[in-house]
């Protein structure tokens, strides 16, 4: 103990304090620069921020001039009923394979179908492709036969990975595939039946659209030629 | 669906009603319909956004196919947490086309190696034999199942504007945007930060997403209509 009583004292309560701001400063730097630099990618980030969706009406200057608003009004819509299909008319959900034949908006026959597997065939000859796509659109049913005879393409041959036979060999001649009636929609995209019954309601075609037996008949005598076939 | 279709178009049918009355017709109401007709001259499927009735329908010829009901719509778009600024909100009657889509998404392809000669009437055909499979690959995969489409896509429009598709829209509450803004602003200091378009977002449910995923094709056509329609 020295004579100055206070001087101990104070060296033995100096340490610590000293220790605790080299403790603490480095702590207190670290945070420093730690939000220092969340801030800064606080203000370079850029969240995803939902804002209300409000729209901006916007007229064009013509409905300012001309023709009345109700006469324009009429016109669109008598235009838009003329575009409208009438009588029967066939609509096919390809994401869901189901096709409906409707009439005068009124549902006759909802059906479990097949469609494109959206797949791409790739000739190893040539490197030519084909898409197994089901057209999406408007069609029109071109032509309707009992008993479609199918002539196979190039490709029916390819996917089995055999040599397309020369073009109108017999070999390409196949009655059984597709079903008992064939409603021709254009670009040989045909609706027809199916040997392959259990993968009704699947992607599993080249683009054509297969229907059960049943379904295909009713289509089939209640879809006229001409008849309109949106698909999508 | 048919209940939905049918929901769809009895609203159409009836707001046509409502307004067909003495009121003379809402010029942004003819607007939509000129703007549709001039779209359903073609024989193509679009779709056609009506915000005040919340709802997206595929629609050809002006009549409605399908409808989905949308849980909401939203403005999405990337904005600092200090100084925002908003993205001017877009004028409507409008038509958009697709610039990029989904739905032109990469396709599987199947590619023989070689082709053989068909067998002759009566002949069996030798069946190729495979190459012996490396030890240990366990037994012969099936064929692929076709993907499902996501749940959750961004559609490019050409006006340089973008839809996005979800089921579900990105926390809003304050803390999620600035964990979200953390992370962002890290992404960016690391180089790997992306510019996103401001979005119209649409949230449906997710069999409602993925059902509509190959519709978002390149020139595939969206009405955005305004008053009812």
């Amino acid at each position: 103990m020295s004579a100055d009583g206070r001087f101990v004292l104070g060296v033995q309560v100096e340490r610590p304090r000293r220790r605790w701001v080299w403790l603490v400063l480095p702590g207190l730097v670290a945070v420093l620069v730690l939000s220092g630099g969340c801030l800064g990618l606080l203000r370079a980030g850029r969240p995803l921020v939902a804002t209300r969706f409000e729209l901006t009406p916007v007229l064009s200057g013509s409905f300012g001039s001309g023709i009345g608003v109700e006469k324009r009004a009429a016109r669109a819509e008598a235009e838009l009923r003329r575009l409208a299909p009438r009588g029967a008319y066939i609509v096919i959900d390809t994401y869901r394979n189901r096709l409906h034949l409707l009439e005068d908006g009124k549902v006759l026959r909802s059906a479990i179908c097949s469609t494109g597997t959206g797949r791409v065939l790739r000739d190893p000859r040539n490197g030519r492709e084909w898409v197994f796509d089901t057209p999406m659109g408007e069609r029109i049913i071109e032509n309707k036969r009992k008993d479609p005879p199918w002539a196979k393409p190039d490709w029916a041959f390819i996917e089995e990975g055999y040599l397309p036979p020369p073009p109108g060999s017999p070999e390409r001649w196949d009655n059984v595939s597709l079903g008992d009636y064939g409603l021709y929609m254009g670009d040989g995209y045909i609706i027809h039946g199916t040997l392959f019954k259990s993968l009704l309601g699947r992607r599993v075609t080249h683009g054509c659209v297969r229907l059960g037996d049943e379904d295909l008949e009713f289509v089939y005598k209640n879809a006229p030629l001409g008849t309109r076939v949106y698909l999508y | 669906m048919l209940r939905l279709v049918l929901a769809c178009i009895c609203t159409s049918v009836l707001t046509g009603v409502v307004g067909a009355g003495n009121e003379p017709p809402n010029p942004l109401h003819v607007a939509s319909r000129e703007l549709e007709l001039s779209v359903a001259k073609k024989a193509e499927i679009y779709l056609l956004l009506s915000p005040e009735r919340r709802a997206l329908e595929v629609r050809a010829r002006g009549i409605t196919l399908d409808c989905v009901s949308l849980g909401g719509i939203e403005l999405l778009s990337q904005q600092r947490m200090i100084g925002r600024s908003l993205p001017s909100a877009p004028s409507v009657p409008a038509r958009w086309v697709v610039k990029e889509g989904p739905g032109d998404a990469d396709r599987e392809v199947i590619a023989p190696e070689v082709l053989r000669p068909m067998p002759k009437e009566g002949e069996e055909e030798e069946e190729p034999v495979p190459n012996p499979a490396p030890a240990g690959a366990g037994p012969t995969p099936t064929p692929t199942p076709i993907p499902e489409p996501p749940v959750s896509y961004r559609v490019t429009l050409e006006n340089g504007w973008d839809i996005w598709i979800t089921d579900r829209l990105p926390q809003q509450g304050f803390l999620h945007l600035i964990g979200a803004a953390i992370q962002d602003g890290w992404r960016r200091w690391r180089g790997q930060g992306t510019d996103l378009a401001p979005a119209v977002t649409l949230v449906m449910t997710a069999e409602d997403a993925r059902r509509l995923h190959h519709l978002f094709r390149t020139g595939t056509t969206i009405i955005v209509t305004a008053g009812e329609h």
